[in-house]
């Protein structure tokens, strides 16, 4: 197990530094000249000039790639051109405020998609396992940015029962927090528990059709014990990998639904800073967003190897 | 042998076929609007008309008119194009690029195998939407470049599926048995390999079609893809969001429309991946 | 003994539902096993065998139902019982041993655990005292070092390990009846052997009764008391073991018994197989199901269906049983071969070959240099020396992991060697690229085990030969047509198959195609690797023979992989012995099959089931355990840590020597050839020995 922890963190780490050279590399091709934006509209040729060789835009690209990584590495992660401040900060604020929803959203889609997959394929084929089906199918097919506006159209518009968008002011209480939080994640989770419940149900019924389950019942077991002692930890295994690729989906949702919500969030932040070629903005963020998930499929991994006894005994 | 599952309460599912040919229906419709929109819309998609702005659906308007007084109806329907245009084509070009590449990692000696894959798993490592926002931020957006970013995002998925396949084929003795009678490994791949390969990525192809529409209108939704006047449903959809209150139905149409498409799809891929090979309804699959 | 019967089954129906329709599994299936009987059910692919087995226990899926007949034990319907009474009988009156342990036992879950759990749910008894129960049950099934397996994960184990779990399982709750379904099948001959000694010991101590399902009629022979004989569904013949063995009375018993290869000092010259095939589930014969088969076939068993009626002691379902000639358990000798071997000129000539695979590295802690990386690397073939003359069959002993079929690929230059060289025709093809190669491959064919893969499921049959042919045939386009059909014949296939898709031909005719396409490029030698491993047993005896007749016929030479060594004697001028990656034995089938012989050969010879009830039953040599891990060992004789006759530490650290008792008969042993002479339960001064 030992080998394998060491090899998958020697990976991750490898990945993030090629992708911090990817990610650096894209934006560099942006158009829109970083200078003249930071010069303003009336700069003459020769400020531009100036700043440019203030901002070191024309040193080779190592140089500039070494000088933002060193930068990162100590926490430093640039000035936004746009809004003439820190990133550092913003961003933590924005990252503060979408982990709260994809946290709600990640706990909704842990507990009612591995539920409803599982209870599915207990009872697979009946009542409850097609109602499950044809709500997960919706889940699956209907687009995500339009379930959130018909969210906001039916729960904010037409019921009033909560806020379109937006996140309260500082100290408020709970429940205006909660109000603000609930719709985003329950948009951001609706693709997903279908997507995790599909599997699951797949994942389950295959441990339900095994020879070990056979052998369990052959033994007498109850089909308690057989469905939650031996089926269920078996079919959850392939659930962590679905899980982790989902994390990947979950940040691609949060992109689209913070700009249908108006949520201050990091991904809002990154679809701002694209719209306005804010260039630093553009990188610190996407980093960020990248390493998150490379985070998450590490402790996947991590999880994976530590609950399958073949990898983790050897 | 048939293969027994042990649980006598397991009741027996009979909705294989019916998913086949209502999904195929559904596809089928859609399609043929699409193709036939130019012709049928009542509207051009594109005339404006001050006088009938927001107005809600009526006999004239089937499904109302938008802020600029375009015809909702014609322009859902000029929409499904742009639509099916994406999954499909981003689709096939993640297809073109990703199956050679996983047909060669399944079957060359390790160290291609290694490159390869390490390519796909830096590629992997971003988020979907994040990969493919980078893409389209060094270029102006548009949605045919959207559907290049769609493709390009989709390839790791393929390489790995195809690679997976290849593996196991390669496994089987009638491989081996090609080899030990100096068949050369074009050969071997294109035509052992890959006729024995392409059930599961049939099924997959079904998948990744609604994915590519979804993720497609999504781009255009944040404005990355197809731009105005485009009728595309995802832009369509974030145009309308000032008149949510007002004049629902220009947003309503184009997603319900997107959603059809796509549950179509799907019960169709559903229909067939039953009908082509039950064994492929496992976990290992979709 | 008690007259009531433990488990009495009465005519049972069973079919499944399938997308063609219902298939009919049993039909009208009854048996009986007394208290402290082992009743044996025979049965090839497709008798219904297993389905029997699971249907006892009410294990069988949504898509069986049972259509009538009834499961009684101890008099109560089984059948019709509600769930948890039924549950109360699982594991704990009736239990059951199935047949792949590898995938039968949970893989997240400890081995002590899973066999704990029958004795807390029928017993009630808690955690603790549950484990002191199982590793008791351990030890009683031979296990080593018991405390310490019970934490054990099964993906630690190996297969014969894993089987004697599952039997200390099924025991632990002391049930009167066990079932066991195939549980030595995908186990090597020598783990075979001990596991059935291990069941023979535990039924006698326990009075056990077993319900024996297999198609293996030495298995039979050895460990059962009564048999009872399955075709398509049907129970074809029933009686005690000396009277169904000695004396069958069904034609398909007859059959079966026939195409048995058997290992003697004289060879036999063709095995009796049973013609056509099973007929196919939509497809039941009317009248008699096995009459398409049957030699002695009247027109009136082609409509009246038959009925099971006693005979001395037990049953037959055939209204001529009386009257059909007597079987003869000697297969009649059809005069020797023609050729001589061992004059032909050598063909291919191995030395000193080697293959090695990297395992990759593994980080360890701990030892010497606190962190250091171990490389795992794998043997499979490990300094092999032979040599194969035309018109000669060698055949290759081995069980799995021994590296016989590593060692064939490598021949055929599937694989390539990692040292050591491989001559063909005088000529040194170890490295051989381009023309050469090309020259090579059209010499040097191969035929493979598996007849579900060895085609491509896309490719009509006369298509895969034919593209044999291109590459290597140098034959003209008018001539392919007729060459392709020719090929078909020559092994026995006629040539309107070449139009077939494999998955429309049986698994005996898929095997005869591939053996049609290793023919299309006149071979001087073919690799066999495992060809009837595969087939049922009825089937394996058509493509020994064929095998045989093409030898003749085209002086073909073969290496013959097996781990049969009933199927390698039959058809060897010559036999190997190879374990981890060495071969220990080599010489004439004659030398081999007698002494002296390597301790190992010795082992394999006393542990192969024999149907045979003429021959007394040999003293069984047991190979020493496999501790977790530590088959083949990385020092001196390869085979020291199982050899039931190691000596002591020079075993350890020096390669054995080669000893040669005879002309062209060599042995690698460190015991001198006197001691080998004799077996390893008598000591020199010819006393027993306490094994």
């Amino acid at each position: 197990m030992l080998t394998y922890i060491a090899r998958r963190v020697v990976s991750i780490g490898t990945i993030l530094v090629v992708l911090s050279v990817l990610i650096f590399a894209i934006t560099q091709i942006l158009p829109g000249n970083v200078a003249r934006v930071i010069a303003g509209q009336f700069a003459t040729p020769d400020m531009v000039a100036a700043i440019e060789a203030k901002l070191g835009l024309h040193d080779p690209f190592y140089v500039q790639y070494g000088r933002w990584a060193a930068g990162i590495l100590q926490g430093d992660l640039g000035n936004s051109l746009i809004m003439e401040r820190p990133i550092g900060p913003v961003l933590s604020e924005a990252l503060y405020n979408s982990a709260l929803l994809a946290v709600t959203a990640f706990v909704m889609v842990t507990i009612l998609g591995i539920g409803l997959g599982v209870l599915s394929a207990i009872r697979q084929n009946g009542p409850l396992d097609h109602g499950v089906s044809m709500f997960t199918f919706l889940g699956i097919s209907v687009p995500e940015f339009f379930w959130g506006i018909v969210f906001i159209l039916v729960f904010s518009r037409w019921l009033g029962w909560l806020p379109a968008g937006g996140i309260p002011d500082a100290g408020a209480g709970f429940a205006t927090i909660a109000s603000h939080v609930i719709l985003p994640s329950i948009t951001l989770a609706f693709a997903l528990v279908a997507h995790v419940s599909r599997m699951t149900r797949s994942s389950m019924v295959d441990a339900l059709r095994s020879q070990y389950v056979r052998f369990a019942r052959a033994k007498g077991l109850s089909e308690q014990t057989v469905i939650w002692r031996h089926a269920l930890p078996n079919a959850l295994l392939p659930t962590i990998t679905v899980l982790a690729i989902d994390v990947g989906w979950l940040i691609g949702g949060v992109v689209v639904t913070e700009t249908v919500f108006a949520y201050p969030g990091l991904g809002r932040a990154l679809i701002f800073a694209i719209e306005r070629h804010d260039l630093p903005m553009i990188q610190a963020s996407t980093l960020v967003i990248a390493a998150i998930y490379c985070c998450a499929n590490l402790v996947a991994d991590l999880l994976y190897a530590f609950f399958n006894p073949k990898i983790r005994y050897g | 042998m048939v293969d027994v599952i042990s649980d006598t309460r397991v009741k027996r599912s009979r909705r294989g076929p019916l998913n086949l040919w209502l999904g195929l229906a559904i596809t089928g419709s859609i399609v043929a609007l699409a193709l036939l929109a130019p012709v049928i819309a009542p509207y051009p998609f594109d005339e404006m008309s001050i006088l009938t702005r927001l107005k809600p659906p009526s006999l004239a308007h089937w499904f109302g008119t938008d802020d600029f007084g375009r015809d909702v109806f014609s322009r859902t329907l000029m929409g499904a194009q742009y639509s099916l245009l994406m999954g499909f084509g981003a689709t096939l070009i993640s297809f073109a690029i990703g199956v050679p590449l996983g047909l060669l990692s399944g079957y060359s000696s390790r160290t291609v195998d290694e490159a390869i894959m390490r390519l796909m798993d830096i590629l992997m490592s971003f988020p979907p939407i994040l990969l493919g926002l980078l893409i389209l931020t060094v270029t102006p957006p548009s949605l045919s470049k959207a559907m290049i970013a769609v493709g390009i995002v989709y390839v790791p998925a393929i390489v790995r599926l195809a690679r997976s396949v290849t593996l196991e084929i390669a496994q089987e003795e009638f491989i081996q048995a090609a080899k030990a009678r100096d068949d050369s490994t074009a050969y071997i791949l294109f035509r052992e390999i890959l006729p024995n390969a392409w059930p599961p990525l049939i099924v997959e192809a079904g998948l990744r079609v609604t994915f590519a529409i979804l993720l497609g209108a999504a781009f255009s939704f944040l404005g990355m893809g197809a731009q105005p006047p485009s009728s595309d449903w995802g832009l369509m959809i974030s145009d309308a969001r000032p008149y949510l209150e007002t004049a629902p139905w220009i947003v309503l149409a184009p997603g319900i429309a997107m959603s059809l498409t796509v549950i179509g799809i799907n019960l169709f891929g559903d229909g067939l991946r039953q009908a082509l090979d039950p064994r492929l309804n496992s976990s290992k699959s979709g | 003994m008690n007259d009531e019967p433990l488990l009495k089954v009465e005519g049972l129906s069973v079919a499944y539902a399938s997308p063609g329709g219902d298939v009919a599994a049993l039909q009208d299936v009854s048996f009986q096993v007394a208290k402290g009987e082992a009743l044996a059910l025979v049965g090839e692919s497709g008798s219904g065998k297993s389905t029997i087995a699971l249907a006892v226990l009410g294990l069988l899926g949504a898509e069986a139902t049972i259509r009538s007949g009834q499961i009684l034990y101890a008099g109560k319907d089984l059948t019709n019982m509600p769930a948890g009474e039924l549950g109360r009988i699982r594991g704990n009156r009736v239990s059951m041993v199935f047949q792949d342990p590898f995938g039968t036992l949970n893989p997240g879950m400890t081995v002590g655990r899973q066999a704990a759990e029958p004795l807390i749910r029928h017993q009630g008894l808690a955690r603790d005292a549950a484990m002191e129960r199982v590793v008791a049950a351990f030890a009683e099934v031979g296990l080593p070092r018991p405390a310490e397996l019970v934490t054990s994960y099964p993906h630690q184990l190996s297969g014969g390990m894993q089987q004697r779990i599952l039997i200390a399982a099924a025991l632990i709750c002391e049930p009167d009846l066990i079932i066991l379904d195939e549980p030595t099948t995908a186990l090597d001959v020598t783990i075979e052997a001990q596991i059935l000694d291990l069941l023979m010991e535990l039924r006698q101590r326990r009075n056990l009764a077993m319900l024996f399902i297999t198609h293996n009629l030495g298995v039979v022979n050895r460990i059962c008391d009564r048999v009872c004989v399955l075709y398509a569904g049907h129970v074809v013949e029933e009686g005690p073991k000396n009277l169904t063995l000695r004396r069958p009375r069904h034609p398909y018993t007859q059959g079966l018994l026939g195409a048995i290869p058997k290992i003697g000092p004289e060879r036999h010259g063709r095995l009796s197989p049973i013609p056509g095939h099973l007929p196919a589930p939509g497809n039941v014969p009317k009248g008699c199901i096995f009459n398409p088969r049957c030699a002695y076939a009247l027109d009136r068993c082609q409509t009246e269906p038959q009925s099971l009626r006693s005979m001395d002691g037990g049953s037959v379902r055939c209204w001529r049983a009386e009257d059909l000639p007597k079987f003869r358990h000697q297969a009649g000798v059809i005069g020797e071969p023609s050729r001589s071997p061992g004059t032909g000129v050598p063909l291919l000539d191995v030395k000193e070959m080697r293959k090695t695979y990297p395992l990759g590295r593994r980080i360890k802690l701990g030892g010497p240099r606190l962190v250091s990386i171990e490389r795992r690397d794998v043997n499979a073939v490990n300094g092999v020396t032979l040599r194969v003359r035309a018109g000669e069959v060698l055949g290759l002993v081995g069980e799995s992991g021994s590296g016989k079929s590593t060692l064939g690929r490598c021949i055929v230059r599937l694989v390539d060697t990692t040292d050591g060289q491989i001559h063909f025709d005088g000529k040194d093809v170890t490295h051989a690229r381009g023309d050469a190669l090309h020259k090579f491959r059209g010499d040097v064919q191969i035929i493979f085990q598996n007849p579900a893969s060895s085609l491509n499921p896309r490719r009509r049959v006369g298509a895969t030969i034919g593209r044999s042919l291109d590459l290597l045939g140098k034959i003209s386009k008018q001539d392919r047509q007729a060459r392709i059909e020719e090929l078909l014949q020559s092994v026995g296939l006629p040539p309107y198959f070449a139009e077939r898709f494999p998955h429309q031909l049986s698994g005996g005719e898929r095997q005869r195609v591939s053996i049609a396409r290793a023919l299309a490029s006149n071979p001087k030698f073919i690799v066999c690797d495992e060809p009837v491993s595969a087939l049922d047993v009825s089937v394996q005896a058509t493509v020994l023979n064929l095998l045989s007749d093409l030898r003749d016929k085209l002086q073909l030479a073969y290496l013959f992989i097996s781990h049969d060594l009933s199927a390698v004697a039959h058809i060897a001028d010559r036999i190997a012995v190879m374990y981890g990656g060495v071969i220990f034995e080599q010489g004439p089938t004659a030398a081999v099959l007698s002494r002296p012989n390597h301790p190992y050969t010795e082992a394999l010879l006393s542990a192969v089931p024999t149907v045979d009830l003429t021959l007394p039953e040999p003293e069984r040599i047991a190979l020493r355990d496999q501790s977790l891990g530590m088959k083949v060992a990385t020092t001196g004789c390869r085979f020291h840590t199982r050899c039931p006759r190691k000596i002591g530490a020079i075993c350890e650290t020096e390669a054995p020597p080669l000893l040669e008792p005879s002309e062209g008969h060599w042995i690698r042993c460190h015991l001198p050839l006197d001691v080998l002479a004799y077996p390893a339960t008598v000591t020199t001064d010819g006393d027993r020995k306490i094994a």
